[in-house]
């Protein structure tokens, strides 16, 4: 209580005096999606992030930053009363029109593609260039350029593996994913690359007809080590949930591309060498 | 020829489930391979039994409301099964059979609530059930049950919540031989129940007052026909979601042909609704493999066009 006293003074007390116009970079920024607030912290623009997403759990100094709830649509009214010189905005339907009311109102919107591997780098060159940082996004850019540029993994050697986003339907992951890039990135084989679509549906039969030799899911912190329909009988039809061959890995770290795709892609590297 | 033609159709519909699938098994392995013995195979018959249950629940439904319009869904069942399911989620309630339990439990409790309101709008000799009241009340509960389950999923945190609508309009991936035996022993009860007020139906469609001078006890036809379909129709959302067009078309479909006597109807409505989703799953599966269609689109796909046509040349004949 006092930590956030003390936070709200402080927020307070860096307050320009009001009326005079912006000049120079954006002091008060408020980030509407998990990877952007990555980025702006990990280019030394975190102290001016002064509201976040609800999602936006990384990294933890990123908590002590108030949230303004769901950053999709955002709500607009709780994003106007951090008293904002920029938000940032993930670049999708909703949250055009959350923009053009923004900047009804005077507030300075941007939005910025991030879908996929070899959208970071830009992104990040966006946000450095914004905020003042442009050096040292330049560096972050450079990096997370490539990670995008790996060579594809052969298809008779590579492992094999399979998304499962969720069970009943079967929705997988495709070729249109960032999380299909971080798997080849990571030197495995996604064997829905064939399908086009971020996700999609299929069934069961054709996951069992495929046999990947992993099925890779998404998980909260608080998840168990399998997930539920590991014990349904209809998926022991598919070779790696009968032995047991799954990857858990962490949603905050694997759902979204951000500064610390690297990382996610060393650690899937790490699992699948086991 | 009728009966013929529809028990080839039904084999056939069956047939073409357990041979065709999206996964290339030549014909001499089929009765070898794993994925048509654990997969296709249950999968097919419980896409049979449950757009059977749908037909029969539709068209005992359809006589006991007296509107050409009553599905089995209509009745509140899918908004209780959709509250129970996210409540499940919600609740981090684990366990392979969490979902399809909390989802049976949900439609059971909307069940209840819709029949005790139709039993405050009846005529008030003692416990009558309003058809009117029925139906109204169940889109009621049913409005309300997903008004609050969009809440929760509104509010809560876990990512999971929206995959939960997805389940519900999830169509017959769940299918395994558990839940084909769970369903064989559960539906023949209800089944028998209906064929059993057969005759009582047929007189219901003279309207109530004249059912009762002909000799039917009307109000406890109309509790039995409605908690036997309801019944069916919630094991059906559990074990496969929300299908909808079967308990709707079907019924309509087969008293075309049959016409309106309930002891041919409602044998007829099981076959013609088991042949019809088993049809439409493994289109589902195979037209756009390797992805999968909702199956829910494709019984509305082929339902509706069929009923307009036959629809025509019934009212033209």
């Amino acid at each position: 209580m006092l930590r956030r006293l003390l936070f709200v003074v402080l927020v307070l007390a860096s307050c320009r005096p009001s009326g005079r116009p912006a000049v120079g970079p954006p002091r008060r920024i408020v980030s509407l999606l998990p990877s952007f607030t990555e980025i702006l912290f990990a280019i030394g623009a975190g102290d001016r992030v002064v509201g976040r997403t609800k999602w936006c759990d990384y990294p933890p100094a990123a908590l002590a930053v108030p949230s303004v709830g769901e950053g999709l649509p955002p709500n607009v009214e709780a994003v106007a009363a951090r008293h904002p010189d920029l938000v940032v905005l993930y670049n999708a339907g909703p949250n055009v029109t959350a923009a053009e009311q923004l900047e009804r109102i005077g507030i300075r919107t941007v939005l910025i593609d991030l879908n996929r591997l070899e959208d970071l780098g830009p992104a990040t060159r966006t946000l450095g260039r914004l905020t003042g940082f442009a050096a040292r996004a330049e560096s972050l850019a450079a990096f997370l350029d490539s990670l995008s540029h790996q060579p594809p993994p052969s298809s008779t050697t590579s492992t094999t593996l399979a998304f499962v986003v969720w069970d009943n339907p079967p929705i997988i992951i495709g070729h249109g994913s960032y999380l299909d890039e971080l798997a080849t990135a990571a030197g495995a084989r996604n064997v829905f690359r064939d399908i086009t679509a971020p996700s999609a549906q299929v069934s069961l039969e054709t996951i069992a007809a495929r046999n990947p030799q992993w099925i890779a899911v998404l998980s909260d912190s608080g998840m168990p080590s399998l997930p539920g329909f590991a014990k349904r009988r209809e998926w022991r039809a598919v070779r790696a949930v009968r032995d047991g061959h799954f990857l858990m890995v962490p949603g905050s770290l694997f759902g979204r591309p951000g500064p610390r795709s690297g990382e996610a892609i060393r650690q899937l590297r790490a699992l699948l060498a086991r | 020829m009728r009966w013929t033609l529809l028990v080839v159709v039904a084999v056939l519909a069956l047939v073409a489930s357990v041979v065709l699938g999206p996964a290339a098994v030549p014909l001499p392995e089929l009765l070898h391979s794993d994925i048509v013995w654990d997969l296709r195979a249950p999968r097919a018959l419980l896409a049979f039994l449950v757009g059977g249950s749908l037909g029969v629940a539709g068209a005992g439904l359809q006589a006991l409301v007296r509107n050409p319009l009553a599905d089995p869904f209509l009745l509140g069942l899918s908004g209780g099964a959709g509250l129970g399911a996210v409540l499940a989620i919600a609740l981090h309630l684990s366990g392979p059979w969490a979902l399809p339990i909390a989802a049976f439990v949900g439609a059971l409790a909307a069940l209840g609530l819709v029949y005790r309101l139709g039993l405050i709008g009846g005529t008030g000799r003692g416990g009558a059930l309003d058809p009117r009241i029925l139906l109204l009340g169940g889109v009621a509960i049913g409005a309300f049950a997903a008004a609050i389950t969009t809440a929760i999923v509104a509010l809560a945190d876990a990512a999971e919540l929206r995959n939960a609508f997805l389940w519900l309009w999830g169509g017959l991936s769940g299918a395994s031989w558990d839940s084909v035996l769970l369903v064989v022993l559960y539906v023949p009860i209800p089944l028998a129940v209906l064929l059993a007020a057969s005759r009582p139906l047929d007189l219901l469609a003279l309207g109530e007052e004249s059912a009762g001078y002909l000799g039917a006890d009307v109000e406890a036809v109309k509790r039995r026909v409605y908690l036997a379909a309801s019944l069916l129709t919630a094991v059906a959302v559990a074990v496969s979601g929300v299908i909808g067009f079967v308990g709707l078309v079907v019924p309509h479909l087969v008293r075309i042909t049959w016409g309106h006597r309930h002891r041919a109807l409602l044998p007829a409505a099981f076959l013609g609704g088991g042949a019809l989703l088993a049809f439409a799953d493994t289109l589902a599966r195979t037209v756009v493999a390797p992805r999968e269609l909702p199956v829910g689109v494709v019984t509305a796909l082929i339902g509706v066009p069929v009923f307009a046509l036959l629809l025509r040349r019934w009212t033209i004949a």
